[in-house]
């Protein structure tokens, strides 16, 4: 219990050593705010990455499993089966994988998978070629419900003009860079040729710009059913595309639903396995060197109050002479110990959050035009008790040791000795 | 005269000190006691043993051989929080360096022995304290700190200090010694004049031989033994010190 008598001695021991307690504030608000900088902008810098990577694709994708060749040689066992597909042909999509023509019925039971699930989005997605006058390129075609599909990618917040929500048949929606390099504005008219050679003609109803380079210049979103006629895909889709708010808990979801399903379920996790490395590695290097920061934190108040203790060497041994007992005088250093790290933590964490909000003010303009963040700083009240919770315990901790040997010190000796 | 009950008694006390198997004896089968108001005047040379002494009574040290009581109660093979429950409660220190926090006031380093037994015996004994430290002529230093007092005036505060949980016995290790004469003087003077009024008793080590013949009774210690007869200038008068 901390008495009168340990909280007035601690008290006073601080307000009278102004100039170490200070040193002592100072490092462990240096700490603390250096545990929430790194914690928030490494942190920050790893969402970006994986915002970037998956901002513009499904968290899992739900498609029909590829159709395996089979050998020219069991031509005979097979049959006549004229969609059988053989080792060595070449094939378009639809041939190469089978659509999915049930898509309605399995819509209301994805719709209801997850609570954290935001859309599930039924694509249509090949390859079609773009024409307009003597300009021909290869496009990747979408053909989507756009109500849903803004849940996958956000299309409509980053139109620079025209519509996508309420697109209609024969509309076309497009990245600002595609529609630059084919001089396209709105209301233009454009012809996309599908696969199996079907051209069907389109008007172009909204350009935007999402800073996603894979929507922004190679891909033009049509609506549903316009993707299935250019495509020949008759009433199938190509794949379910959903989104989660926690992109984190994509992986666990897509393996309970997978033996439930039919079709070959795939999310994130698995199409990016080098960012998961990345991302990992950089997880390890930021704890370590919270680890380190922490150690060094702990040191600093260790070797602090050492200092303090030597220096107090006689009045322990007064204290404890006059009927301290090592108990109540180990108390006290480490109290005084808390005390330091706790006024470091309120120190600490408000510069922390400062320094956070000035760099979450900052704003570049990228090479694509957008105006954005370049950091991109959460702060979570969450790393902000974390960090202080680390520096007092650290502080408890690192106090403990010099605090047991004032707890030692043999009056008998410090009265002889002086 | 009246039979008064000891505050400190020493039974066959010795003490022995041990380096790895080496064995050094400092004190062998002391046996004396103190009453209330007694003044007490430990001397001997360098490396007799008084010091040793004045700590295993103060309970500062355990002895090796015999007991220590304080007021009938056996305390020498109390664990170290038990003795620094007696020490807190029923003994007082003033030593050779006084030792006064540098932190503290006056008035708080006289009170620090009350402030570890709680905030209201602290209030409770802050006016009592007050006056002695009035009675020793520094009450317009009560709120001064230590380093700012001579030599002298600390040792005043630390012989005021050892009255404050108003203790049995006093124990001073060489009070005078790091003082010049006046101050030394002054020092003695008080520590008998407060011992007479407040009834308790002092054991004082010394080497100063003048000092030792005004106190009531003289310890004089050789090679760790107590030297035969034990010198009695002033009997006793406890009838009359005691309040």
């Amino acid at each position: 219990m901390l008495t009168y008598f340990i909280r007035s001695v601690a008290f006073r021991h601080l307000r009278y050593s102004i100039g170490q307690s200070l040193l002592t504030i100072g490092v462990v608000g240096i700490s603390v705010l250096l545990i929430i900088y790194l914690w928030t902008v490494i942190s920050g810098t790893q969402e970006r990455i994986t915002q970037n990577t998956t901002g513009a694709i499904p968290h899992i994708t739900v498609e029909p499993p590829e159709r395996t060749p089979v050998g020219a040689w069991q031509l005979t066992a097979l049959g006549q089966n004229t969609d059988t597909l053989y080792v060595g042909e070449v094939v378009n999509l639809p041939k190469a994988r089978e659509g999915i023509e049930d898509w309605q019925l399995w819509l209301p039971y994805l719709d209801g998978v997850d609570s954290s699930l935001t859309t599930v989005s039924p694509t249509v997605s090949g390859q079609a070629f773009m024409n307009r006058g003597s300009r021909q390129q290869s496009v990747r075609v979408l053909g989507v419900l756009p109500e849903r599909h803004n849940g996958v990618v956000e299309i409509e917040k980053n139109l620079l003009e025209g519509r996508f929500l309420t697109m209609v048949s024969g509309d076309l929606v497009l990245g600002r860079k595609l529609a630059s390099d084919f001089g396209l504005k709105m209301r233009d008219k454009v012809r996309l040729v599908g696969p199996e050679g079907l051209t069907l003609n389109f008007t172009v109803a909204g350009i935007y710009n999402t800073g996603f380079g894979q929507i922004d210049d190679g891909q033009v979103f049509v609506t549903l059913r316009d993707g299935q006629s250019l495509l020949e895909l008759g009433g199938s889709i190509s794949s379910f595309g959903l989104k989660f708010a926690d992109l984190y808990k994509a992986e666990s979801i897509s393996q309970k639903i997978a033996p439930t399903l039919p079709f070959k379920v795939r999310s994130w996790v698995i199409d990016n396995p080098n960012l998961f490395r990345t991302l990992d590695a950089q997880s390890q290097t930021r704890n370590l060197i919270l680890i380190m920061t922490t150690i060094a934190s702990g040191f600093g108040i260790a070797s602090i109050l050492v200092m303090v203790v030597t220096s107090k060497y006689r009045e322990i041994g007064i204290l404890k002479a006059m009927g301290a007992t090592p108990g109540e005088i180990k108390q006290i250093f480490v109290l005084e110990g808390l005390l330091l790290a706790i006024v470091g933590c309120f120190v600490g964490v408000p510069l922390g959050v400062l320094l956070l909000k000035g760099l979450a003010a900052i704003r570049t303009v990228g090479p694509d035009g957008r105006v954005d963040a370049p950091f991109l700083i959460i702060i979570e009240p969450s790393v902000l008790i974390g960090a202080s919770i680390v520096a007092i315990v650290v502080g408890a901790i690192a106090s403990y040791f010099p605090a047991r040997r004032a707890g030692q010190v043999d009056p008998i000796q410090v009265i002889r000795g002086a | 005269m009246m039979a008064t009950e000891p505050v400190v008694e020493l039974d066959m006390v010795g003490k022995t000190y041990y380096t790895g198997d080496i064995a050094t004896p400092v004190l062998f089968d002391i046996s004396f006691s103190i009453v209330p108001g007694e003044f007490v005047a430990i001397v001997g040379g360098s490396g007799s043993g008084k010091t040793t002494l004045l700590n295993l009574m103060g309970l500062l040290d355990r002895p090796t051989a015999g007991c220590v009581r304080v007021e009938s109660q056996e305390v020498s093979q109390l664990d170290e929080p038990g003795r620094a429950r007696v020490r807190r409660e029923r003994l007082g220190f003033i030593f050779q360096f006084h030792y006064l926090l540098p932190e503290f006031t006056v008035l708080e380093n006289a009170l620090m022995p009350c402030r570890m037994r709680g905030r209201a015996f602290e209030k409770q004994q802050e006016p009592r304290m007050r006056e002695l430290i009035a009675a020793v002529g520094m009450s317009d230093k009560l709120k001064v700190r230590p380093p700012q007092l001579s030599g002298g005036q600390q040792q005043r505060v630390a012989v005021v200090r050892s009255l404050a949980n108003d203790p049995a016995v006093v124990f001073a290790d060489e009070p005078t010694g790091n003082l010049d004469s006046v101050s030394g003087r002054m020092v003695f003077d008080l520590m008998k004049r407060l011992s007479r009024e407040s009834g308790t008793a002092f054991v004082m080590v010394t080497h100063d031989e003048n000092f030792a013949l005004e106190a009531d009774r003289v310890i004089r210690i050789r090679d760790g033994r107590i030297q035969a007869p034990e010198e009695t200038l002033p009997p006793v008068s406890s009838g009359s010190s005691l309040p």
